[in-house]
Order: C-alpha cells, then sequence, then structure tokens
C-alpha cells in the first residue's frame, strides 16, 4: 500500500541525505519525495508539543516521502527514521 | 581548542596515526601533556584499540585519523563499533575547506563514506563550533544506544595563526535527539505480570544490557526469580556464566539447553539483545509458544524481527530497577515452584549434550590439541579472571563457549560486523585502559594477520599481552561450512604452505614466541607463557585442523531447536 512520511528536520546541510540514505541502506524504495524548508511555522504545532520546543521561520524542513510498504515495515522505517539525529519528528501523513 | 575540548570532555587517550590534514591537531598534541596520543601502525588498528578500550571501560574510545586513506582506514574499525554499539568519537582530518570538492591530495568524503555506520557525524565549518561540536559528539556517542560518531576536521580550523574565545559548555541539549531513559510504570507492571504467568521463562540478555551497566540489576532480579539465563555473544559476563541458573550462549554455536529453552519458552525476557539472525535462525520459525518481553532502548530494535508482546523502552538498568521494585512492592509472592519441572527438563537437556568442560582433563599424545582444550587451560590458567579479545571465526566461537565471563566488559569481541583483525588491536586497548590486569587474545592464524602489523605498536608501549593463536592452518570456519555445506571443497580456505614462522615473526617484533604442537606441551607452554609477567607472549598452538565448532543451528529453513551436535549428529 502507497503510504506518504512526513518528517520534520533540521534545515541543514545534511539532513537530507540521511534520510535518503536510510531508505536506501534498509531497502526501502523512495516513490516520490518533496522538501521545503518550513515558512509557516503554525503549520507544525503539533512537533512544537510533542517535543515542547519553538520553531522559528526557516530552521526546520519539511520532507514528504511516499513509498509502497507493509504496516510493519511502516512501523520500522518510521522509528529508523525518528532515530536519526537531525529528524525531529516522522509521523505518518494520512491525509 | 580540539585539544582543550577532549580534555575538558574527560579524554584521557586518543589512538592514532598522523597526516597532512591532521598535522595542525598533531602539533597541539605535542604542546600538551594532559592527553596521551598512542600511534598505532594502521588505522584500522588505531580503531579497534579504542573500542577495546571503550568496550572494557564503558568510556568512548577516541581516534584521530588523517583525510583520505587514514580516513578511509578506519572505516571497518568504526563499522565494527556501529554494529555493535559502542561508543567511540573519530577525529578525522579533512583538507582544507576551500579545497573540498576539488579532488585535493588525499581528500575523500569522509562524511559520505562514513554515513550508513555511523550513529551521527559532524563537519566543522569553523574553528568557533569546536566546542560544542565536540560535547555533542562525545553526547551522541554515550548516550541512548551508543555508536560511533565522526567529526570531520578541515584543516584550516585547526590551524594555529587564528585565535578564539574557549568556553566549553557544561551541559548539551539537542532537541531532536532524547533516548528513553526512564521506562513507563504500565509496561513495567505489565511484565511483572507476565512474568508472574510464566511457566517456561527464559532470560535473555544480551550486550545492551553491558552498555547500560545493567548487570547487577539483573544479578539482583534473578535472584528474585530464579529464572534461567542465557546470553548472547555480546552479552556474555553480563550475567556470571559459573552461576548454576546460567545456560550458556545460545544462538547459532550456542549449547544444546539455551537453545531448546529458548525454543520451547512460554516467556522469553530479551534485555538489550536485538534478535540478530545468528540467534533467531529461520525467524518465522523462533520459539513458537513464547510471549516477549522486550527491555530496550533503542525503539527501531524492537519488533524488526520478532514481535514483541510488551516493550518496554527505557534504559535497560533502569527498566530492571523498576521491574525489581515493583515486584518487591507487589501484594503477590513470585511462586518460585511454578517453573520447578521446567528447571527439571533444562537440567535434562545440559546432561544429554551440554557442553563437555572437561575436555582438557583427558588428553594424551595419541591425539592432536584440540581448540577446545586450549582455551579450558587458559581458563584455567587465568582463573577465569583475564579480559580476552578474540578475533572471528572458530576460535572465537571455542572462546566463547569455554571461557566463562563471571563479569561484564572481560569478553571483547566483533560480534555484529565479524571484523576479522580486531583481536590484537582491541587487546591493546584493554590493556591501556587496564595496565596490571591479564589481557588475552585468542585468535587464529587468518585473523591475526590481518591485524599482525601492531605488535609493533606493543612493543613501543610495553604491552605484555597474551596472543593464544590457534592454529589450525586453515580459515576454520569457512573450511567447517565447506565441509558441511559444499561437499568439502575448500575453496581457497587453506594456505598451501605459506604460513610465516609466527615464532621468529613475533621475535623480529622484540616479543617471545612460544610454540605448541603436542598435547603434553599445551599445559606447560601456556604456563610458561602466563608466567612471563613483562613480556608479549605469542603463543602458537598447533590444533586438529579437523575440528567443527557444535552446536550448530541447522540452517536454511531450521528452528533453534535443530542443531548439529557433531559431525554426522543431527537433532
Amino acid at each position: 500500500m502507497q503510504r506518504k512520511v512526513s518528517i520534520i528536520l533540521e534545515n541543514k546541510p545534511g539532513s537530507l541525505v540521511r534520510v535518503v540514505g536510510l531508505f536506501h541502506q534498509r531497502g526501502y524504495n523512495i516513490e516520490s519525495l518533496h522538501v521545503d524548508p518550513v515558512i509557516n511555522v503554525t503549520d507544525y504545532k503539533y512537533v512544537e508539543e510533542m517535543l515542547n520546543i519553538h520553531l522559528k521561520e526557516n530552521e526546520v524542513s519539511h520532507l514528504s516521502i511516499t513509498t509502497t510498504v507493509s504496516d510493519d515495515l511502516l512501523r520500522q522505517i518510521l522509528r529508523q527514521i525518528n532515530k536519526l539525529i537531525d529528524v525531529l519528528v516522522a509521523v505518518e501523513d494520512k491525509n | 581548542m580540539l585539544m582543550h575540548a577532549l580534555h575538558d570532555e574527560g579524554v584521557e587517550l586518543i589512538f592514532g596515526y598522523p597526516g597532512g590534514a591532521a598535522l595542525h591537531i598533531y602539533d597541539a598534541i605535542f604542546r600538551q601533556d594532559k592527553i596521551d596520543h598512542i600511534l598505532v601502525r594502521h588505522e584500522q588498528g588505531a580503531t579497534h584499540a579504542a573500542d577495546g578500550y571503550a568496550r572494557s571501560t564503558g568510556k568512548p574510545g577516541v581516534v584521530l585519523v588523517t583525510s583520505g586513506p587514514g580516513a578511509t582506514n578506519a572505516i571497518t574499525g568504526i563499522a565494527t563499533a556501529f554494529m555493535d554499539s559502542i561508543p567511540m568519537v573519530i577525529l578525522s582530518g579533512q583538507v582544507a575547506s576551500h579545497l573540498i570538492g576539488t579532488d585535493a591530495f588525499q581528500e575523500t568524503d569522509m562524511i559520505g563514506i562514513s554515513r550508513p555506520i555511523v550513529k551521527h557525524s559532524f563537519s566543522i565549518e569553523d574553528a568557533s563550533q569546536i566546542p560544542q561540536i565536540v560535547k555533542e559528539a562525545f553526547y551522541i556517542a554515550t548516550s541512548g544506544r551508543p555508536g560511533p560518531v565522526v567529526i570531520d576536521i578541515p584543516k584550516d580550523t585547526t590551524a594555529p595563526d587564528t585565535l578564539h574565545e574557549y568556553s566549553y559548555p557544561d551541559s548539551v541539549d539537542i532537541r531532536s535527539y532524547n533516548p528513553p531513559v526512564e521506562p513507563e510504570q504500565e509496561q513495567i507492571q505489565r511484565a511483572v505480570d507476565a512474568i508472574f504467568e510464566a511457566k517456561q521463562p527464559v532470560i535473555y540478555a544480551g550486550g545492551g544490557a553491558i552498555n547500560s551497566n545493567a548487570s547487577s540489576e539483573l544479578y539482583e532480579l534473578n535472584e528474585i526469580l530464579n529464572i534461567p539465563v542465557t546470553n548472547t555473544l555480546m552479552g556474555l559476563g553480563v550475567y556470571p556464566a559459573t552461576d548454576s541458573r546460567f545456560m550458556g550462549m545460545l544462538g547459532m554455536h550456542g549449547t544444546y539447553q539455551a537453545n531448546m529453552a529458548m525454543h520451547n519458552a512460554d516467556l522469553i525476557i530479551a534485555i538489550g539483545a536485538r534478535f540478530d539472525d545468528r540467534i533467531t535462525n529461520t525467524p518465522k520459525l523462533f520459539a513458537p509458544n513464547a510471549k516477549i518481553i522486550h527491555f530496550d532502548v533503542d525503539h527501531s530494535s524492537v519488533s524488526k524481527i520478532i514481535e514483541a508482546n510488551i516493550a518496554v523502552f527505557g534504559q535497560v538498568k533502569n527498566s530492571l530497577r523498576a521491574i525489581i521494585d515493583t515486584i518487591n512492592n507487589s501484594n503477590d509472592d513470585y511462586d518460585l515452584s511454578q517453573i520447578d519441572s521446567w528447571k527439571e527438563q533444562i537440567k535434562e537437556w545440559t546432561e544429554q549434550h551440554g557442553l563437555n568442560h572437561d575436555l582438557y582433563l583427558s588428553e594424551t599424545d595419541e591425539s592432536q590439541i584440540l581448540p577446545q582444550q586450549v582455551v579450558q587451560h587458559v581458563y584455567q590458567i587465568t582463573e577465569g579472571n583475564a579480559y580476552v579479545t578474540s578475533d572471528v571465526g572458530q576460535h572465537q566461537m571455542f572462546a566463547a563457549q569455554y571461557y566463562h565471563f563471571d563479569e561484564p566488559r572481560k569478553w571483547i569481541n566483533s560480534g555484529g560486523l565479524g571484523t576479522m583483525g580486531f583481536g590484537l588491536p582491541a587487546a591493546m586497548g584493554v590493556k591501556f585502559a587496564f595496565p596490571k590486569d591479564e589481557v588475552v587474545c585468542i585468535t587464529g592464524e587468518g585473523s591475526i594477520q590481518m591485524c599482525i602489523q601492531e605488535l609493533s605498536t606493543c612493543l613501543q608501549y610495553n604491552l605484555p599481552i597474551k596472543i593464544i593463536n590457534i592454529n589450525n592452518e586453515a580459515l576454520g570456519m569457512v573450511k567447517q561450512w565447506q565441509d558441511m555445506n559444499y561437499g568439502g571443497r575448500h575453496s581457497e580456505s587453506t594456505y598451501q604452505s605459506s604460513l610465516p614462522d609466527f615464532i621468529k615473526l613475533a621475535e623480529s617484533f622484540g616479543h617471545v614466541g612460544i610454540k605448541i604442537e603436542k598435547n603434553s606441551d599445551l599445559k606447560s607452554g601456556l604456563e610458561k607463557a602466563f608466567s612471563l609477567k613483562d613480556k608479549l607472549v605469542f603463543v602458537d598452538v598447533y590444533v586438529d585442523p579437523g575440528e567443527h565448532v557444535y552446536p550448530m543451528l541447522v540452517a536454511p529453513n531450521g528452528s533453534l531447536k535443530d542443531m548439529w551436535l557433531g559431525k554426522g549428529n543431527k537433532v
């Protein structure tokens, strides 16, 4: 089943390639990928609440990846991505 | 600046090798006296030595290498540490910032090459970042599930001609990195309930329990529960091997009773272990009736291979403490007799097919020396108190099976990556940390040749390690697989009489060599080696080249109960 993963990560050199590299290392395929710096931080209140932090404009990026995986594998992927030091939050985007 | 930061971080020892891009740092090392630098003979040796230091002390190992080949030579050692979750910080020199990307002399993309095998990595862009990055690197390397962290340092950022204000941060907070520490009480209660219900429980503890320094909690818990315990290859020593409840190692070359107990368990209490493929054999056939409680600090290790029924996230030391407290405060008493018949069953398995720990008593010159006997003698002579490092192969398994570790951090081996060449440099790292303790490297003639150059380092720093070379004149484990699965075709696993004279080799490096070929010389030869307290002694023991490691799990498509117990003897 095709899934969309929504990732908030630090907007700094090397962050993106760690996530992309992880997909390859663990044998998952990326079907589409979109990344943007987060300008409007009010869209990411859940991140602020989850980590008890305050986001500033352009400080983090939003990365959206679609991939086709099972439920179990998706859980594993999310755990692996969340483990990356520069990733603040990775969740499944069900919208 | 870098040396100040390392000193403020508490670093006492660096293992490294100089080169162009690291020369500013090396000059700074020369001009200070707080941190010792150990000059190895190959960067791989530096990483393994730092790794041995880290595994034996629990403190992070520190490595310094130059750019290009210095950095790439360190890769195997970084991957070794990564696979076994060992805290390590690797400082790699890099070409000057303005040259990056120009294919400059000795330039390589260290951050890129090391990315899949590090917990995290940093590039220094400006000298002023050094204190903060060093602080973060050590914090990341040592917290949560530990691992190696690379700091890539362009030459210009360590140039002595610029001055910077220096202050070392007291603490560090990385907002995107919050490893779990304390477990949730709800999960603890569920775990306790499951333990109270179990009739056939097994404790399965691994390297994570060592990393978390949880061995006293584990023992304390089992003083209450009396549950049979098995350890992984990485976990040996976290529970005392001479304790009557210990079943030995499990897995590919685990004991019969440990594997049978896991397969037939109704509850597996996994503590800092990751259900590696050497443990589970075929995952879908693994422990069909067992409920799993999994204690781990790393979310991604739980339910990765085997689904956990109860997951307890946190430092396992704290989680075990919480379990003990919960049991002690519980209104119900744990009924020890509920597992009596289970323990009886395990005893029966042990008597049927357990390892023979007295093999060494039956040796004669009619037969060749068995590798197991060598390990048993070493165990007897060192009274079980030595730090033992190993390389990879049959000798590693014999050491794991027959040297009984009663304490954690004394068995130092490359479990996850299986790195040949690990043993000697790792032993150096241990010896630097514990100069007064006996440090033994149990190796084979294949592995030892992969980092043999470090014998020279051992002379320079006077490291009286005892190297026990279990010499079967072949790549034993490869040969065993070829015997068992490839019709005995020994493809490229023997050396056609090309082995060096290890005695002359050791002597040429300034050490002592002892050759042992007969059973009647085995005990006395080893005793002599260990009596030479101030010398590195290289003991070259010729053993039966036909010997295999058993038990051995039947693979592929076998479960944990399917084992070879000897040549042609399958259960």
